[in-house]
């Protein structure tokens, strides 16, 4: 069975790496964007399971690249978790209003993020992630 | 064009005012006078045209002395006052330059030329402070941006060290030694603790400058303690530190944010494991005082070494450290304490510590009960007789996405707005929203209706839920109902009596249907 392919959306080259060890550990496949206009593109090529999305991005920033997953009919249904290191406070209603299924500031523990992954991956397609 | 500047002259004395007016035109000032006989004109006046300053008498048909300065400094904040008064009364004169009056001149003592100046210095007086209170306003908003930013660039490189020394840690990067374990655990506990600075400094300087909104909900005050315990118990059990929790089970529900009384619990239970040596304890409780019925307290009571009682002056104070902290290096910033202090103030309730240097402390704060019946009355009570029958509609809304979501604010008041426009607003009512221990909402309706009318709204309820796609997306929506059981009229005692109970009665149904505990009676 195919592993669940994960998006990596981040300006931060060490953040990307990391994260990419990780999920690869955790059994997911990986590709990353750096900027907001690449995200859209790569989310078009390689049409992935989940989207993990810096909200402060170059080139359009996260909400920027929540909108445009909303309007197109293909990436609409990717669920986003937003993974940054801006304050709850302003953006977490913003992120969630604008289509993200979860929210969470760095640095994450690495249980929850994996935890909502998988949470998140087992309501969006149910049978698929059963690799972890 | 007209550059010169309005002047407002209240006095009632027709011979006064023709005086000040001649003494005003002899100064040469650049003025035009506006004049009024009445407090009430002129203070209609300055709202509707701000003058450039006011000329001020104090004995005025409908104001005298002291009151009449302070009525209009406070209707009108910035624009510059100078009393002329009968009365040579020194005292008075000083009261009001305290109170915020520019100058003070006796009629009759001053002549053209001191008008004028008096005029001036007032108006450049006043530009001064308007302009050093902006600059502080500007300030305190500088400094919320700074610290956003700055906590914001901060977590970036935080985020990478946590994350490979946890990749090192969790074995990703290939086998570690015992020793290197020890070592990488103590960077992580490092950063952990950077975190939790960098968390404070954003939240102490928005609770400084007035940002903290609470979003207040009914709560039990059990849950939210179990789980700020359930968070600490790991940390307690790594330093032997025995932990525990004693909650009257009788205390009805709180009206505060749970989030924000979480950060409080969780602050004074981390403190405490802190301050206190391996075989101690701590004790977390919750009970009603009789001195304070409104109010529910909290304490949190340790064993450690105590608190001096000059410290115990000082300790909620923003920055405050320990002088005689034993692990010095490990003070932490000093905001705990002071962003507690903040956070339970808005509630409405204080926080105090009382300690036995030596022995240990005991950390109290105290937090507002949920009160129906004050609410509840205009409902629950027709023609001066409690109503014949009552229910308490509940809906329960289990949210779809949930990981990492919080709470949702948003979702929230939608709901409350929807239901309020289902319900009768003089016969029903829609109770503050409550916090339950798990991810899901509920909100409850008190409704003046028997069975059938329940019925018939809880049916519009689940009508008006259908058709709102937005929430249905977000979440499932539960609606129940059951009867409110009624003191009978031979109980007896007063309207006021009868409506407490009532209240008690919703309030302890709330907590059960809060705790999943009741058996539900489902209308068709």
């Amino acid at each position: 069975m195919e592993k669940p392919k994960i998006l990596i959306v981040d300006d931060d080259p060490d953040l990307r790496r990391g994260l990419n060890l990780r999920l690869r550990a955790n059994h997911y496949d990986t590709a990353y964007a750096t900027d907001g206009f690449s995200a859209i593109a790569m989310a078009q090529k390689e049409q992935p399971d989940l989207i993990i999305l810096d909200l402060g991005l170059p080139a359009g920033d996260g909400f920027v690249v929540l909108e445009r997953l909303q309007q197109s009919a293909n990436l609409a249904t990717i669920p986003v978790i937003v993974l940054t290191a801006r304050d709850p406070q302003t953006s977490r209603e913003k992120s969630l209003r604008a289509g993200a299924t979860a929210f969470f500031q760095k640095p994450v523990d690495n249980g929850e993020l994996m935890g909502a992954i998988r949470t998140t991956l087992r309501t969006a397609w149910p049978g698929t992630a059963t690799s972890a | 064009m007209n550059h010169s500047k309005h002047v407002l002259l209240i006095e009632d004395n027709p011979g006064d005012a023709d005086l000040i007016r001649l003494r005003l035109v002899e100064s040469k000032s650049d003025v035009d006078v506006a004049c009024v006989d009445r407090l009430s004109t002129g203070l209609e006046q300055m709202t509707e045209d701000p003058p450039a300053v006011v000329l001020l008498d104090l004995n005025l048909p409908d104001s005298r002395g002291a009151e009449t300065f302070r009525n209009v400094l406070s209707k009108a904040p910035g624009v510059p006052v100078v009393v002329l008064s009968g009365q040579d009364d020194e005292e008075l004169a000083v009261k009001a330059v305290h109170q915020g009056v520019q100058d003070y001149l006796v009629k009759g003592a001053f002549d053209s030329k001191q008008l004028g100046r008096a005029i001036r210095y007032a108006m450049e007086r006043q530009a001064l402070l308007t302009s050093l209170d902006m600059s502080r306003k500007q300030q305190l908003q500088f400094k919320d941006q700074f610290l956003s930013h700055v906590s914001h660039e901060l977590r970036t490189p935080l985020t990478s060290i946590h994350q490979f020394v946890t990749i090192l840690l969790d074995g990703l990067a290939g086998p570690v030694s015992p020793e290197q374990r020890e070592h990488l655990e103590t960077i992580l506990r490092s950063a952990q603790q950077l975190r939790t600075m960098i968390g404070d400094l954003l939240e102490a300087s928005r609770t400084e400058s007035g940002k903290v909104s609470l979003q207040r909900r009914c709560i039990a005050v059990d849950q939210v303690i179990e789980q700020a315990v359930a968070m600490l118990q790991a940390s307690a059990r790594a330093k032997q530190v025995g932990l525990e929790a004693a909650v009257d089970s009788r205390i009805p529900l709180l009206y505060a944010d749970p989030d924000r009384v979480l950060q409080v619990l969780t602050n004074l239970i981390d403190n405490a494991v802190k301050f206190t040596p391996p075989e101690g304890s701590i004790m977390v409780r919750a009970c009603m005082a009789e001195l304070d019925p409104d109010f529910v307290y909290v304490s949190v009571t340790d064993t450690g070494r105590g608190i001096s009682p000059e410290a115990k002056a000082l300790i909620f104070e923003r920055l405050y450290q320990d002088p005689n902290a034993v692990d010095s290096s490990r003070k932490g910033l000093g905001l705990g304490l002071y962003i507690s202090k903040e956070l339970v103030r808005l509630h409405g309730g204080k926080i105090w510590v009382e300690s036995d240097p030596g022995h240990g402390s005991t950390f109290s704060f105290t937090l507002p009960l949920f009160s129906p019946a004050k609410l509840l009355r205009p409902v629950i009570v027709q023609h001066g007789k409690l109503r014949e029958a009552l229910s308490l509609i509940s809906v329960r809304f289990t949210p779809r996405r949930t990981p990492g979501g919080g709470s949702w604010n948003e979702i929230r008041h939608e709901c409350v707005e929807l239901l309020q426009l289902c319900v009768l607003p003089d016969k029903d009512l829609v109770l503050p929203p409550m916090a339950g221990a798990g991810p899901d909402e509920t909100f409850l309706i008190v409704a003046s209706a028997d069975a059938a009318g329940t019925n018939v709204l809880a049916n519009r309820i689940r009508e008006q839920l259908r058709r709102r796609s937005e929430l249905q997306a977000s979440g499932s929506f539960e609606v129940s109902a059951r009867a409110i059981p009624l003191p009978g009229a031979e109980s007896g005692g007063s309207l006021e009596k009868l409506v407490g109970q009532v209240a008690d009665r919703i309030t302890e149904m709330a907590m059960s249907i809060l705790r999943h505990e009741e058996e539900v009676t489902r209308e068709a």
